[in-house]
Protein backbone atom coordinates (compact mmCIF):
# COMPACT_ATOMS: atom_id res chain seq x y z
CA UNK A 1 0.00 0.00 0.00
CA UNK A 2 2.75 2.17 0.44
CA UNK A 3 4.46 1.80 -2.73
CA UNK A 4 1.53 2.71 -3.96
CA UNK A 5 0.82 5.97 -2.04
CA UNK A 6 4.96 6.64 -3.39
CA UNK A 7 4.19 6.14 -7.27
CA UNK A 8 0.79 7.95 -7.05
CA UNK A 9 2.72 11.41 -5.42
CA UNK A 10 5.77 10.45 -8.23
CA UNK A 11 2.66 11.23 -10.52
CA UNK A 12 0.72 14.18 -9.24
CA UNK A 13 4.31 15.41 -9.07
CA UNK A 14 4.84 14.34 -12.72
CA UNK A 15 0.70 15.66 -13.88
CA UNK A 16 1.86 19.01 -12.30
CA UNK A 17 5.09 19.40 -14.34
CA UNK A 18 3.00 18.76 -17.49
CA UNK A 19 -0.04 21.00 -16.21
CA UNK A 20 2.84 23.95 -16.53
CA UNK A 21 4.52 23.71 -19.46
CA UNK A 22 0.42 23.04 -21.49
CA UNK A 23 -1.64 25.21 -18.96
CA UNK A 24 0.64 28.02 -17.87
CA UNK A 25 0.76 30.98 -19.90
CA UNK A 26 4.97 31.19 -20.17
CA UNK A 27 4.50 27.12 -21.01
CA UNK A 28 2.34 28.45 -23.84
CA UNK A 29 4.63 30.98 -25.21
CA UNK A 30 7.39 28.26 -25.07
CA UNK A 31 5.01 25.63 -26.82
CA UNK A 32 4.52 28.44 -29.63
CA UNK A 33 8.19 29.14 -29.95
CA UNK A 34 8.91 25.47 -29.96
CA UNK A 35 6.06 24.86 -32.94
CA UNK A 36 7.55 27.79 -34.98
CA UNK A 37 11.18 25.89 -35.08
CA UNK A 38 9.94 22.87 -35.60
CA UNK A 39 7.41 24.64 -38.43
CA UNK A 40 10.75 25.91 -40.21
CA UNK A 41 12.52 22.70 -39.90
CA UNK A 42 10.10 20.59 -41.31
CA UNK A 43 8.86 23.76 -43.90
CA UNK A 44 11.72 24.54 -45.38
CA UNK A 45 14.90 22.62 -44.20
CA UNK A 46 12.86 18.68 -44.16
CA UNK A 47 10.94 19.01 -47.20
CA UNK A 48 13.70 21.16 -49.10
CA UNK A 49 16.44 17.91 -48.11
CA UNK A 50 13.72 15.70 -49.06
CA UNK A 51 13.19 17.05 -52.47
CA UNK A 52 17.33 17.15 -52.99
CA UNK A 53 17.83 13.75 -51.86
CA UNK A 54 14.96 12.05 -53.82
CA UNK A 55 16.11 14.02 -57.27
CA UNK A 56 17.70 12.39 -59.75
CA UNK A 57 20.08 15.15 -60.40
CA UNK A 58 21.17 15.05 -56.73
CA UNK A 59 21.00 10.97 -56.05
CA UNK A 60 24.42 10.49 -56.52
CA UNK A 61 25.82 13.50 -54.20
CA UNK A 62 23.50 12.26 -51.37
CA UNK A 63 24.73 8.65 -51.48
CA UNK A 64 28.06 10.22 -51.33
CA UNK A 65 27.68 12.56 -48.82
CA UNK A 66 25.45 10.18 -46.71
CA UNK A 67 28.68 7.52 -47.54
CA UNK A 68 31.51 9.51 -45.91
CA UNK A 69 29.00 9.75 -42.98
CA UNK A 70 28.13 6.49 -42.15
CA UNK A 71 24.32 7.36 -43.25
CA UNK A 72 23.66 5.32 -46.33
CA UNK A 73 20.90 3.06 -45.03
CA UNK A 74 19.39 6.22 -44.30
CA UNK A 75 18.40 7.03 -47.99
CA UNK A 76 17.07 3.36 -48.18
CA UNK A 77 14.22 4.51 -46.08
CA UNK A 78 10.83 4.12 -47.21
CA UNK A 79 10.06 8.11 -46.09
CA UNK A 80 13.08 10.20 -46.30
CA UNK A 81 11.38 12.82 -44.41
CA UNK A 82 11.61 10.88 -41.25
CA UNK A 83 15.79 10.32 -42.40
CA UNK A 84 16.45 13.74 -42.76
CA UNK A 85 13.93 14.66 -39.32
CA UNK A 86 16.14 11.69 -37.36
CA UNK A 87 19.15 13.86 -38.34
CA UNK A 88 17.91 17.05 -36.97
CA UNK A 89 15.97 15.55 -33.80
CA UNK A 90 18.73 13.13 -32.89
CA UNK A 91 20.83 16.17 -32.15
CA UNK A 92 18.06 18.72 -31.44
CA UNK A 93 16.15 16.84 -29.02
CA UNK A 94 19.12 16.53 -26.53
CA UNK A 95 19.51 19.92 -26.36
CA UNK A 96 15.68 21.32 -26.44
CA UNK A 97 15.48 18.94 -23.28
CA UNK A 98 18.85 20.07 -21.59
CA UNK A 99 16.95 23.57 -21.64
CA UNK A 100 13.34 22.80 -20.95
CA UNK A 101 14.48 20.32 -18.17
CA UNK A 102 16.62 23.16 -16.85
CA UNK A 103 14.42 24.20 -13.81
CA UNK A 104 12.97 20.71 -12.40
CA UNK A 105 13.64 22.34 -8.71
CA UNK A 106 15.90 24.69 -8.73
CA UNK A 107 13.75 27.77 -8.72
CA UNK A 108 11.15 25.66 -6.37
CA UNK A 109 14.49 25.59 -4.03
CA UNK A 110 15.49 29.36 -4.22
CA UNK A 111 11.56 30.44 -3.73
CA UNK A 112 10.86 28.27 -0.82
CA UNK A 113 7.89 26.42 -2.59
CA UNK A 114 10.30 22.85 -2.07
CA UNK A 115 9.38 23.23 1.43
CA UNK A 116 5.83 22.80 1.15
CA UNK A 117 5.88 20.11 -1.00
CA UNK A 118 8.62 18.16 1.25
CA UNK A 119 6.09 17.93 3.63
CA UNK A 120 4.24 16.36 1.63
CA UNK A 121 6.61 14.15 -1.12
CA UNK A 122 10.03 12.48 -0.36
CA UNK A 123 12.80 13.89 -1.77
CA UNK A 124 13.46 10.72 -4.05
CA UNK A 125 9.76 11.41 -5.36
CA UNK A 126 10.21 15.43 -5.88
CA UNK A 127 13.25 13.92 -7.98
CA UNK A 128 11.41 11.09 -9.93
CA UNK A 129 8.18 12.66 -10.32
CA UNK A 130 9.94 16.24 -11.71
CA UNK A 131 12.25 13.92 -14.00
CA UNK A 132 8.95 11.80 -15.37
CA UNK A 133 7.35 14.91 -15.87
CA UNK A 134 10.24 16.13 -17.75
CA UNK A 135 10.37 13.04 -20.09
CA UNK A 136 6.73 12.80 -20.61
CA UNK A 137 6.96 16.31 -22.03
CA UNK A 138 9.60 15.67 -24.67
CA UNK A 139 7.90 12.45 -25.15
CA UNK A 140 4.95 14.30 -26.28
CA UNK A 141 7.12 16.91 -28.23
CA UNK A 142 8.64 14.29 -29.90
CA UNK A 143 5.61 12.25 -31.15
CA UNK A 144 4.14 15.55 -32.37
CA UNK A 145 6.58 16.56 -34.53
CA UNK A 146 6.83 12.90 -35.62
CA UNK A 147 3.24 12.64 -36.48
CA UNK A 148 3.53 16.22 -38.71
CA UNK A 149 6.33 14.85 -39.97
CA UNK A 150 4.53 11.67 -41.35
CA UNK A 151 1.18 13.41 -42.32
CA UNK A 152 4.06 15.86 -43.90
CA UNK A 153 5.22 13.02 -45.76
CA UNK A 154 1.66 11.65 -46.19
CA UNK A 155 0.48 15.25 -47.97
CA UNK A 156 3.46 14.73 -50.73
CA UNK A 157 2.43 10.57 -51.41
CA UNK A 158 -0.50 8.83 -49.77
CA UNK A 159 1.48 5.96 -49.89
CA UNK A 160 3.99 6.08 -47.45
CA UNK A 161 1.43 6.33 -44.79
CA UNK A 162 1.82 3.19 -43.15
CA UNK A 163 5.48 2.78 -43.60
CA UNK A 164 5.57 6.32 -42.30
CA UNK A 165 3.84 5.37 -38.92
CA UNK A 166 5.82 2.01 -38.24
CA UNK A 167 9.39 4.24 -39.17
CA UNK A 168 7.99 6.84 -36.73
CA UNK A 169 6.95 4.52 -33.83
CA UNK A 170 10.63 3.05 -33.98
CA UNK A 171 11.66 6.55 -34.00
CA UNK A 172 9.89 7.90 -31.26
CA UNK A 173 11.69 5.25 -29.14
CA UNK A 174 15.29 6.05 -30.13
CA UNK A 175 14.23 9.82 -29.17
CA UNK A 176 13.05 9.40 -26.17
CA UNK A 177 15.98 7.31 -24.94
CA UNK A 178 17.96 9.35 -26.54
CA UNK A 179 17.18 12.23 -24.44
CA UNK A 180 16.36 10.62 -20.95
CA UNK A 181 20.32 10.93 -19.67
CA UNK A 182 20.11 14.55 -20.69
CA UNK A 183 16.93 15.33 -18.88
CA UNK A 184 18.47 13.35 -15.88
CA UNK A 185 21.56 15.12 -15.75
CA UNK A 186 19.94 18.24 -15.61
CA UNK A 187 17.85 16.50 -12.63
CA UNK A 188 21.04 16.06 -11.23
CA UNK A 189 22.57 19.28 -11.85
CA UNK A 190 19.16 20.54 -10.30
CA UNK A 191 19.72 18.41 -6.86
CA UNK A 192 22.82 21.10 -5.59
CA UNK A 193 22.14 24.62 -8.22
CA UNK A 194 20.05 27.51 -7.37
CA UNK A 195 19.24 28.48 -10.59
CA UNK A 196 17.96 27.41 -13.96
CA UNK A 197 20.57 29.41 -15.78
CA UNK A 198 23.54 28.12 -13.61
CA UNK A 199 22.55 24.54 -14.37
CA UNK A 200 22.64 25.38 -18.43
CA UNK A 201 25.81 27.15 -18.00
CA UNK A 202 27.31 24.15 -15.52
CA UNK A 203 26.00 22.38 -18.34
CA UNK A 204 27.70 23.57 -21.44
CA UNK A 205 30.92 23.87 -19.37
CA UNK A 206 30.70 19.77 -18.87
CA UNK A 207 30.12 19.31 -22.68
CA UNK A 208 32.42 21.92 -23.66
CA UNK A 209 35.35 21.25 -21.32
CA UNK A 210 34.67 17.57 -20.48
CA UNK A 211 36.29 15.79 -23.72
CA UNK A 212 39.01 18.18 -23.69
CA UNK A 213 39.83 17.28 -20.00
CA UNK A 214 39.17 13.58 -20.02
CA UNK A 215 41.64 13.94 -23.38
CA UNK A 216 44.15 15.22 -21.25
CA UNK A 217 43.54 12.55 -18.39
CA UNK A 218 43.32 9.89 -20.78
CA UNK A 219 46.85 11.27 -22.16
CA UNK A 220 48.65 10.28 -19.31
CA UNK A 221 46.19 7.45 -18.19
CA UNK A 222 44.78 6.02 -20.96
CA UNK A 223 41.63 3.85 -19.17
CA UNK A 224 40.87 7.48 -18.78
CA UNK A 225 39.09 7.83 -21.87
CA UNK A 226 36.64 5.30 -20.56
CA UNK A 227 35.28 8.60 -18.54
CA UNK A 228 33.82 9.70 -21.94
CA UNK A 229 30.68 7.67 -21.24
CA UNK A 230 29.68 9.68 -18.83
CA UNK A 231 28.37 12.07 -21.21
CA UNK A 232 24.79 11.70 -22.27
CA UNK A 233 24.74 11.09 -26.34
CA UNK A 234 28.02 9.09 -26.81
CA UNK A 235 25.90 6.66 -28.51
CA UNK A 236 24.37 9.18 -31.04
CA UNK A 237 27.18 8.90 -33.50
CA UNK A 238 26.44 5.29 -34.00
CA UNK A 239 23.03 5.25 -33.23
CA UNK A 240 22.47 7.79 -36.30
CA UNK A 241 23.27 5.40 -39.14
CA UNK A 242 20.43 3.26 -38.05
CA UNK A 243 22.62 0.22 -39.16
CA UNK A 244 22.58 -1.97 -36.87
CA UNK A 245 20.82 -2.42 -33.40
CA UNK A 246 23.51 -2.52 -30.76
CA UNK A 247 22.06 -3.24 -26.87
CA UNK A 248 24.74 -0.34 -26.22
CA UNK A 249 23.08 2.00 -27.67
CA UNK A 250 19.84 1.88 -25.39
CA UNK A 251 21.66 0.37 -22.18
CA UNK A 252 24.46 3.37 -22.35
CA UNK A 253 21.60 6.20 -22.13
CA UNK A 254 19.51 4.09 -19.82
CA UNK A 255 22.27 3.00 -17.30
CA UNK A 256 23.59 6.74 -17.88
CA UNK A 257 20.17 8.25 -16.53
CA UNK A 258 20.10 5.67 -13.63
CA UNK A 259 23.14 6.55 -12.29
CA UNK A 260 22.36 10.65 -13.15
CA UNK A 261 19.09 9.81 -10.67
CA UNK A 262 21.04 7.67 -8.10
CA UNK A 263 23.81 10.27 -7.37
CA UNK A 264 21.01 13.56 -7.79
CA UNK A 265 18.97 11.51 -4.80
CA UNK A 266 21.85 10.87 -2.56
CA UNK A 267 22.80 14.96 -3.16
CA UNK A 268 18.59 15.70 -2.63
CA UNK A 269 18.64 14.01 0.57
CA UNK A 270 21.62 15.60 1.92
CA UNK A 271 21.21 19.14 0.56
CA UNK A 272 19.36 21.55 2.80
CA UNK A 273 16.03 23.16 1.39
CA UNK B 1 0.74 13.51 27.88
CA UNK B 2 2.35 11.84 25.35
CA UNK B 3 5.16 13.87 23.85
CA UNK B 4 4.77 14.80 20.31
CA UNK B 5 8.24 16.34 20.06
CA UNK B 6 11.23 14.98 21.51
CA UNK B 7 14.58 16.77 21.24
CA UNK B 8 17.70 15.60 22.41
CA UNK B 9 21.36 17.26 22.23
CA UNK B 10 20.52 19.07 19.10
CA UNK B 11 23.31 20.50 17.42
CA UNK B 12 23.69 22.62 14.09
CA UNK B 13 27.02 24.62 13.45
CA UNK B 14 27.71 26.10 9.91
CA UNK B 15 31.25 26.12 9.92
CA UNK B 16 32.54 27.47 13.11
CA UNK B 17 29.15 29.30 14.33
CA UNK B 18 27.13 26.76 16.71
CA UNK B 19 23.60 27.78 15.28
CA UNK B 20 22.05 25.34 18.19
CA UNK B 21 23.84 24.12 20.70
CA UNK B 22 22.91 21.35 22.91
CA UNK B 23 19.44 22.04 22.86
CA UNK B 24 17.07 19.51 24.84
CA UNK B 25 13.00 19.81 24.73
CA UNK B 26 10.00 17.76 24.39
CA UNK B 27 6.77 19.63 23.61
CA UNK B 28 3.37 17.60 24.45
CA UNK B 29 0.44 17.19 22.46
CA UNK B 30 -1.60 20.20 23.84
CA UNK B 31 -1.76 24.31 23.62
CA UNK B 32 0.70 26.46 21.75
CA UNK B 33 4.33 26.57 22.29
CA UNK B 34 6.08 29.44 21.75
CA UNK B 35 9.37 29.87 20.55
CA UNK B 36 11.19 32.68 21.30
CA UNK B 37 14.72 34.32 21.13
CA UNK B 38 16.27 37.41 19.49
CA UNK B 39 17.32 37.45 15.72
CA UNK B 40 19.89 34.94 14.97
CA UNK B 41 18.90 32.62 18.12
CA UNK B 42 18.36 29.51 16.03
CA UNK B 43 14.88 29.55 15.81
CA UNK B 44 14.40 29.82 12.21
CA UNK B 45 17.26 26.65 11.97
CA UNK B 46 15.43 25.02 14.78
CA UNK B 47 11.64 24.93 12.55
CA UNK B 48 14.07 23.96 9.75
CA UNK B 49 15.65 20.79 11.32
CA UNK B 50 11.68 19.95 13.08
CA UNK B 51 10.55 20.20 8.86
CA UNK B 52 13.16 18.13 8.01
CA UNK B 53 14.65 20.43 5.58
CA UNK B 54 18.06 20.81 7.38
CA UNK B 55 19.69 17.98 8.96
CA UNK B 56 21.46 18.55 12.55
CA UNK B 57 25.05 18.06 13.18
CA UNK B 58 24.49 15.65 15.69
CA UNK B 59 21.94 15.09 18.20
CA UNK B 60 18.43 13.63 17.22
CA UNK B 61 14.46 14.99 17.10
CA UNK B 62 11.49 12.54 16.94
CA UNK B 63 8.10 13.90 15.81
CA UNK B 64 5.73 11.49 17.17
CA UNK B 65 8.15 8.78 16.80
CA UNK B 66 9.51 9.70 13.59
CA UNK B 67 12.57 11.53 12.08
CA UNK B 68 11.92 14.61 10.92
CA UNK B 69 10.74 14.58 7.11
CA UNK B 70 9.80 10.48 7.55
CA UNK B 71 6.54 10.15 5.52
CA UNK B 72 4.50 9.00 8.25
CA UNK B 73 4.60 12.87 9.50
CA UNK B 74 3.21 13.66 5.95
CA UNK B 75 -0.49 15.25 6.58
CA UNK B 76 0.49 15.26 9.72
CA UNK B 77 3.09 17.76 10.43
CA UNK B 78 2.67 21.00 8.74
CA UNK B 79 4.49 24.07 8.70
CA UNK B 80 4.43 27.85 7.31
CA UNK B 81 8.54 28.30 6.90
CA UNK B 82 9.84 31.87 7.04
CA UNK B 83 9.72 33.23 3.61
CA UNK B 84 8.79 30.43 1.62
CA UNK B 85 6.77 31.54 -1.45
CA UNK B 86 3.97 29.72 -3.61
CA UNK B 87 5.01 29.22 -6.74
CA UNK B 88 3.49 32.57 -8.96
CA UNK B 89 2.57 30.84 -12.43
CA UNK B 90 0.01 29.25 -10.40
CA UNK B 91 -3.47 30.08 -8.97
CA UNK B 92 -3.64 30.18 -5.33
CA UNK B 93 -6.70 27.18 -5.42
CA UNK B 94 -4.32 25.02 -8.01
CA UNK B 95 -1.41 25.07 -5.71
CA UNK B 96 -3.42 24.05 -2.80
CA UNK B 97 -5.11 21.71 -4.42
CA UNK B 98 -2.18 19.86 -5.79
CA UNK B 99 -0.81 19.87 -1.97
CA UNK B 100 -3.69 18.36 -0.92
CA UNK B 101 -3.68 15.79 -3.57
CA UNK B 102 0.42 15.24 -2.30
CA UNK B 103 -1.30 14.24 1.16
CA UNK B 104 -3.65 11.77 -0.27
CA UNK B 105 -6.89 13.34 -1.21
CA UNK B 106 -8.98 13.06 -3.96
CA UNK B 107 -9.33 16.52 -6.66
CA UNK B 108 -12.76 16.59 -5.34
CA UNK B 109 -11.76 16.68 -1.78
CA UNK B 110 -8.46 18.30 -2.06
CA UNK B 111 -10.89 21.24 -3.59
CA UNK B 112 -13.08 21.13 -0.54
CA UNK B 113 -10.15 21.12 1.42
CA UNK B 114 -9.22 24.36 -0.38
CA UNK B 115 -12.16 26.24 0.31
CA UNK B 116 -12.26 25.75 3.71
CA UNK B 117 -8.64 26.27 4.64
CA UNK B 118 -8.89 29.58 2.63
CA UNK B 119 -11.86 30.25 4.41
CA UNK B 120 -10.37 29.97 7.48
CA UNK B 121 -8.18 32.74 7.00
CA UNK B 122 -10.44 34.65 5.40
CA UNK B 123 -9.74 34.84 1.52
CA UNK B 124 -12.01 32.70 0.31
CA UNK B 125 -12.05 34.97 -2.67
CA UNK B 126 -8.79 34.72 -3.86
CA UNK B 127 -9.85 30.85 -5.03
CA UNK B 128 -8.35 31.95 -8.61
CA UNK B 129 -6.06 34.24 -8.24
CA UNK B 130 -2.26 34.37 -8.77
CA UNK B 131 0.07 34.52 -5.67
CA UNK B 132 1.97 37.53 -7.57
CA UNK B 133 -1.41 39.47 -7.68
CA UNK B 134 -1.73 39.10 -3.75
CA UNK B 135 -0.42 41.95 -1.18
CA UNK B 136 2.00 40.63 1.28
CA UNK B 137 -0.26 39.77 3.68
CA UNK B 138 -2.22 37.97 1.86
CA UNK B 139 -0.06 35.50 0.27
CA UNK B 140 1.06 35.05 4.50
CA UNK B 141 -2.24 34.25 5.09
CA UNK B 142 -2.43 31.79 2.12
CA UNK B 143 0.87 29.97 3.65
CA UNK B 144 -1.12 29.74 6.46
CA UNK B 145 -4.26 28.36 4.76
CA UNK B 146 -1.57 25.27 2.97
CA UNK B 147 -0.89 24.27 6.53
CA UNK B 148 -3.92 23.88 7.86
CA UNK B 149 -5.11 20.96 4.75
CA UNK B 150 -6.30 17.58 5.83
CA UNK B 151 -6.20 17.36 9.48
CA UNK B 152 -2.27 18.20 10.83
CA UNK B 153 -1.54 17.20 14.41
CA UNK B 154 1.55 19.72 14.50
CA UNK B 155 1.98 23.36 12.62
CA UNK B 156 4.71 25.02 13.19
CA UNK B 157 4.81 29.27 11.95
CA UNK B 158 7.53 30.93 11.53
CA UNK B 159 6.56 34.36 12.22
CA UNK B 160 3.56 33.63 10.90
CA UNK B 161 1.69 37.36 12.02
CA UNK B 162 5.06 39.39 10.64
CA UNK B 163 3.81 41.58 8.20
CA UNK B 164 0.06 41.28 8.91
CA UNK B 165 -2.05 44.38 9.94
CA UNK B 166 -3.36 44.79 13.48
CA UNK B 167 -6.89 43.37 12.26
CA UNK B 168 -5.87 40.02 9.96
CA UNK B 169 -2.63 39.48 12.85
CA UNK B 170 -6.07 38.80 15.00
CA UNK B 171 -7.46 36.89 12.67
CA UNK B 172 -4.94 34.72 12.81
CA UNK B 173 -4.73 34.70 16.11
CA UNK B 174 -8.17 33.28 16.47
CA UNK B 175 -7.74 30.46 13.63
CA UNK B 176 -4.64 29.39 16.02
CA UNK B 177 -7.07 29.74 19.06
CA UNK B 178 -9.93 28.14 17.10
CA UNK B 179 -8.34 24.44 16.19
CA UNK B 180 -5.51 24.36 19.42
CA UNK B 181 -7.47 22.23 20.73
CA UNK B 182 -7.33 19.62 17.93
CA UNK B 183 -3.43 20.82 16.49
CA UNK B 184 -0.25 21.73 18.39
CA UNK B 185 0.52 25.00 17.53
CA UNK B 186 3.95 25.72 17.40
CA UNK B 187 4.96 29.82 16.85
CA UNK B 188 8.19 31.54 16.79
CA UNK B 189 6.94 35.52 16.74
CA UNK B 190 8.38 38.73 18.36
CA UNK B 191 5.34 39.83 19.28
CA UNK B 192 5.48 38.54 23.20
CA UNK B 193 2.01 39.82 23.45
CA UNK B 194 0.80 37.81 20.92
CA UNK B 195 2.46 34.49 22.32
CA UNK B 196 1.29 35.17 25.17
CA UNK B 197 -2.38 34.95 24.83
CA UNK B 198 -1.76 31.82 22.80
CA UNK B 199 0.69 29.72 24.25
CA UNK B 200 0.99 27.57 27.69
CA UNK B 201 4.57 26.63 27.25
CA UNK B 202 7.63 28.82 25.85
CA UNK B 203 10.83 27.90 24.17
CA UNK B 204 13.76 30.44 24.67
CA UNK B 205 16.59 30.62 22.73
CA UNK B 206 19.43 32.47 22.81
CA UNK B 207 22.72 32.25 20.50
CA UNK B 208 22.08 28.67 19.91
CA UNK B 209 20.78 28.04 23.33
CA UNK B 210 18.49 26.66 24.81
CA UNK B 211 17.86 28.98 27.88
CA UNK B 212 14.21 28.54 29.22
CA UNK B 213 12.10 25.49 28.79
CA UNK B 214 8.99 26.10 30.67
CA UNK B 215 5.11 26.01 30.79
CA UNK B 216 3.55 29.53 31.27
CA UNK B 217 1.75 29.02 34.80
CA UNK B 218 -1.58 30.28 36.21
CA UNK B 219 -1.55 32.61 38.75
CA UNK B 220 -3.01 30.54 41.58
CA UNK B 221 0.06 28.46 41.09
CA UNK B 222 2.64 30.76 41.47
CA UNK B 223 4.58 30.99 45.17
CA UNK B 224 5.30 34.73 44.68
CA UNK B 225 2.40 36.61 43.79
CA UNK B 226 2.88 39.37 40.78
CA UNK B 227 1.16 41.56 38.80
CA UNK B 228 2.01 44.24 36.10
CA UNK B 229 0.17 47.67 36.47
CA UNK B 230 0.93 49.79 33.14
CA UNK B 231 -0.25 52.98 33.31
CA UNK B 232 -1.65 55.93 30.64
CA UNK B 233 0.74 58.28 32.02
CA UNK B 234 3.57 59.15 34.15
CA UNK B 235 2.42 59.46 37.72
CA UNK B 236 4.48 60.96 40.51
CA UNK B 237 5.36 58.90 43.30
CA UNK B 238 3.88 55.75 42.09
CA UNK B 239 6.32 53.72 43.17
CA UNK B 240 6.44 55.01 46.56
CA UNK B 241 2.29 54.87 47.01
CA UNK B 242 2.35 51.26 45.62
CA UNK B 243 5.35 50.51 48.47
CA UNK B 244 3.21 51.73 51.06
CA UNK B 245 0.37 48.93 50.40
CA UNK B 246 -0.15 46.50 53.26
CA UNK B 247 -0.78 43.72 50.34
CA UNK B 248 2.60 45.08 48.47
CA UNK B 249 6.06 43.47 49.08
CA UNK B 250 8.18 45.26 46.32
CA UNK B 251 7.89 47.09 43.50
CA UNK B 252 10.11 47.49 40.25
CA UNK B 253 9.73 50.03 37.12
CA UNK B 254 9.94 47.24 34.08
CA UNK B 255 9.85 50.08 31.70
CA UNK B 256 8.01 53.12 30.79
CA UNK B 257 5.01 53.70 32.83
CA UNK B 258 5.00 49.87 33.87
CA UNK B 259 5.12 48.32 37.13
CA UNK B 260 5.83 44.68 38.39
CA UNK B 261 4.31 44.76 41.91
CA UNK B 262 5.28 41.94 44.24
CA UNK B 263 2.33 40.77 46.44
CA UNK B 264 3.49 39.88 49.95
CA UNK B 265 4.34 36.44 50.42
CA UNK B 266 2.03 34.48 52.39
CA UNK B 267 -0.87 36.75 50.99
CA UNK B 268 -2.03 35.27 48.43
CA UNK B 269 -5.74 36.72 48.78
CA UNK B 270 -4.62 40.17 50.27
CA UNK B 271 -6.30 41.34 47.18
CA UNK B 272 -3.25 43.48 45.88
CA UNK B 273 -4.86 44.18 42.89
CA UNK B 274 -8.10 45.29 44.40
CA UNK B 275 -5.88 47.93 46.74
CA UNK B 276 -3.66 48.83 43.42
CA UNK B 277 -6.97 49.93 41.36
CA UNK B 278 -8.01 51.92 44.75
CA UNK B 279 -4.93 53.44 44.96
CA UNK B 280 -5.04 54.52 41.36
CA UNK B 281 -8.86 55.61 41.93
CA UNK B 282 -8.15 57.66 44.87
CA UNK B 283 -5.21 59.91 43.73
CA UNK B 284 -7.13 59.54 40.26
CA UNK B 285 -4.62 58.04 38.16
CA UNK B 286 -5.35 56.50 34.73
CA UNK B 287 -3.82 52.82 34.54
CA UNK B 288 -3.94 51.70 30.75
CA UNK B 289 -3.77 47.80 32.09
CA UNK B 290 -3.37 45.38 35.20
CA UNK B 291 -2.08 42.13 34.33
CA UNK B 292 -2.34 39.38 36.79
CA UNK B 293 1.32 37.77 36.60
CA UNK B 294 4.34 38.63 35.43
CA UNK B 295 4.21 39.40 31.57
CA UNK B 296 6.31 37.23 28.89
CA UNK B 297 8.61 39.84 28.16
CA UNK B 298 9.14 39.90 32.29
CA UNK B 299 9.62 36.32 32.53
CA UNK B 300 12.12 36.02 30.18
CA UNK B 301 14.11 39.31 29.86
Amino acid sequence: MQFLNNYKRIWILARFELIRLFLTKRGIIALAAFATVWFIILYYLVSSAVAIVSSDVFQDIAKQLFGVLGLTDLLKWPVPELAIYWLIAAYLFPSFALFSASDQTCSDRTRGTLRFISLRATRTEIILGRFLGQVLITAILIAVTILATVLMATYRDLTLFDDGVLQASKLFVDLSIIVLPFIAMMTLLNSFLRSSKMAIVVCTLIFGLGPFVIGLLAYKLPIASQLNYIFPGMQITELLGQTEMALTNYSLPIIQSVLFLIIANIIMKRTSL
Amino acid sequence: MSHIIQAKNLNKNYGHKHALSNVEFSIEKGAPVALVGPNGAGKTTLFSILCGYIKPSSGEVLIMGHPPGDKALFGKLAALPQDAQLDPRFSIAHQLKFYGQLQGFSAKKSQHEVERTLDLVGLLDVLNVKPSELSHGMRKRVTIAQTLIGSPEIVLLDEASAGLDPLHAREVREVVASLSSDITFILSSHDLNELERLCSQVLYLEQGCLKEHQTLTTPSSDKCRYFTLRMKQQEEGIIEALQQLESVSHVILTQDREFLIKAVAGHEDAGTDIDVLQLCHKNNWQYAQIFNGKTLENQLF
